[in-house]
């Protein structure tokens, strides 16, 4: 089974994170960049899923050149190969352009099946898998806490409000994970030191016939018009019991519409 | 002149750095308290194949040495498991793994190492005895031989991880110190398989209530007519100060390397204190006080670690490293005791509260002061066999 995993760089949610002043975009140099958190769980499912069926684990990220410290994390857990797709005309891209432009990139790898993170941590826009499943025309299986292959047929649970829905489709298909999926394994010594000798292809736009008018800032559908830091917290209420307390407080929860 | 770290070193430093990343301050302070093996960080460890850093690739190794070693031990103790847990880390990969692969036969290392990468077999070394601490050379414990066997009787102190080891590192006297010439004729290094010694009732111990350090325990060990066979000699039988020097010089190494995580661990804490603490309206750190004992110890943390990975680089590249296994040893004590004792003084009365992890860093730094061996004793070796001056003993 030929498997691609998608992973993206984002700044350390520990971190300060910050937007640029000059076009509104992340400001990627500011914070230390991670791999996505719940791209993690992806990696590791795809790798979960090669070692049950066999076949070969391809890394595919969007991003500047910074981005191959996260590629490197992903082939030291155990990936074979990443193709990277970093090219100035992408920046500023939004969900919508960044579908196009990563399923432009998974036509040309090839697979039978894209797993991903739901979503990641910086825009939390949760949107790339159903994008990407459109944009390939194949299924969409989103929200995966249990993925189970059976020579062409893919089951998942999909964890809703009220459990799980199951959902089956025939491959191929695109998946993306929840944090309760698995346990992503750490990387071993033998892993990292030969991450480093792992293939990593780098394409341009015009390597995955990217259409540049469909890409970047001047692209996006939609735009960051203007950002300002959070409010520090506010100093809270302070309700002294004089006997009344628990009325107090319970009218406190009322006008905030908690009760 | 490169200081750039290779890439083994590096990725030990992510490995281990993203393992531990998930074991805060809290876990290792529940670990001492509850007197018990850090068993999920070594399971980790062991999956990793971080255990067997310095087992060569051919028996299922990393194929590294002393180095990366000694990062790794750094790594794990400044993430929080400090001097007294980082200790878990010495006695396989360490004791176990570097010694059996330099001094080993064949047939030892083809046995031992694959097990020792894994961490499935592990090991302890036995050396000090009641009556001979700094003086090793005066140790009683004898191995007389008899047919293909060696017969052994003696006690040792301070043995630790023995509880686990299925393997001792055992140094005898094949000839009495009284009769050796020189003094460091005459020793010989035994394997002795422990729960086999044990089960036989040749050998017991007894763990010694201690100050620290109790992840793992450290005992008094009595044997007593212990049949050991000659195929479990390692190196060569009298002449076992070789492989003596090459666990001595790694050992300080990697407790130097300990040490230095104790100072990385208390400074950090400090720092993160002296930042938060506000008294008569800034934060402590403002005051210069508080600050220039902190930037001191930063000052003796950067050198310690040089001197921990020259000390390592000329082991790996079997060249002399006492003088520098020395100094580094020396000087990452004497980081962490500052960095520690800056630590407290920081703190004020609050460090003295088990709710901050800095009793635990000042008795890790304490030992380190005394184990493996005192610092009165590094500076003797220092001032007689550097400097060339008379000795006093």
């Amino acid at each position: 089974m030929n498997i691609v995993v998608c992973v993206k760089q984002v700044p350390d949610t520990a971190t300060e994170r910050k937007l640029r002043s000059d076009d509104n975009t992340l400001d990627r140099d500011a914070a230390d960049g991670v791999v996505n958190e719940l791209d993690e769980y992806a990696v590791e499912e795809a790798l979960k899923l090669k070692e049950a069926h066999g076949g070969e684990v391809t890394v595919l990220t969007m991003g500047p050149g910074k981005a191959t410290e996260t590629i490197r994390k992903a082939l030291a857990m155990g990936a074979d190969k990443a193709v990277h797709l970093s090219d100035d005309a992408l920046h500023g891209s939004d969900a919508l352009s960044t579908s196009y432009a990563m399923a432009q990139a998974l036509n040309k790898v090839g697979f039978d099946l894209v797993v991903l993170g739901s979503e990641s941590t910086d825009a939390r826009t949760g949107v790339l898998a159903a994008m990407l499943a459109e944009r390939l025309g194949v299924a969409q299986l989103t929200l995966a806490n249990k993925v189970d292959v059976d020579g062409t047929s893919i089951t998942i649970q999909r964890i809703t409000d009220y459990g799980y829905d199951r959902v089956e489709a025939t491959l191929p298909a695109v998946v993306s994970v929840v944090e309760k999926i698995n346990e992503p394994r750490y990387p071993s010594f033998k892993g990292i030191m030969a991450a480093k000798k792992k293939p990593v292809e780098t394409l341009a736009i015009g390597d995955a016939s990217i259409d540049p008018s469909q890409v970047g800032l001047a692209a996006a559908w939609s735009e960051v018009v203007d950002f300002a830091a959070a409010p520090p917290r506010a100093a809270g209420t302070i309700v002294k019991d004089e006997g009344d307390g628990g009325a107090k407080a319970a009218e406190f929860l009322a006008s905030k519409k908690f009760i | 002149m490169d200081f750039t770290l290779p890439e083994s070193a590096l990725a030990v430093q992510r490995g281990i750095g993203g393992i531990c990343s998930r074991y805060d301050l809290g876990y290792w302070q529940r670990c001492e308290d509850d007197k018990r093996w850090p068993e999920e960080v070594w399971d980790e460890l062991a999956k990793g194949g971080w255990l067997g850093l310095a087992v060569p690739e051919e028996h299922g190794g990393g194929g590294e040495g002393l180095l990366e070693l000694a990062v790794a031990t750094e790594t794990l103790s400044a993430s929080g498991a400090a001097g007294g847990s980082a200790f878990t880390y010495v006695l396989t990969p360490g004791f176990g793994a570097l010694t059996i692969d330099r001094h080993g036969s064949a047939r030892q290392r083809a046995e031992l190492l694959p097990r020792l990468a894994t961490g499935e077999v592990e090991t302890c070394f036995a050396l000090t005895e009641p009556d001979a601490g700094s003086n090793s050379l005066a140790i009683t414990t004898s191995a007389r031989r008899d047919g293909g066997d060696f017969v052994v009787n003696g006690q040792k102190i301070w043995i630790t991880g023995v509880q686990r080891a299925t393997w001792m590192l055992l140094v005898t006297r094949t000839v009495p110190a009284a009769e050796a010439r020189p003094r460091s004729h005459g020793l010989t290094v035994l394997l002795v398989n422990v729960p086999e010694a044990v089960a036989a009732g040749r050998l017991s111990y007894r763990p010694i209530p201690k100050m620290g350090a109790n992840t793992t325990p450290s005992n008094m060990v009595f044997i007593d007519d212990l049949r050991v066979p000659a195929s479990k000699v390692i190196g060569e039988v009298d002449q076992g100060v070789a492989v003596l020097w090459d666990i001595l010089n790694p050992e300080r190494v990697l407790l130097a390397a300990s040490a230095l995580g104790t100072a990385e661990v208390a400074l950090r804490v400090a720092v993160g204190y002296a930042k938060e603490r506000e008294v008569f309206g800034r934060p402590i750190g403002a005051n210069q006080a508080i600050s220039f004992p902190l930037a001191q110890v930063k000052a003796k943390i950067e050198l310690a670690r040089l001197m921990i990975y020259k000390a390592a680089w000329c082991f790996d590249r079997r060249l002399p490293c006492g003088t520098e296994a020395n100094i580094a040893k020396l000087t990452a004590s004497q980081a962490a005791w500052e960095a520690a004792d800056a630590a407290f003084q920081t703190h004020g009365g609050m460090a003295y509260s088990h709710e901050y992890p800095v009793a635990r860093l000042l008795t890790d730094a304490r030992i380190a002061k005394v184990a493996p061996v005192t610092e009165e004793l590094l500076l003797n070796y220092l001032a007689t066999q550097v400097l060339g001056l008379p000795r006093s003993f």
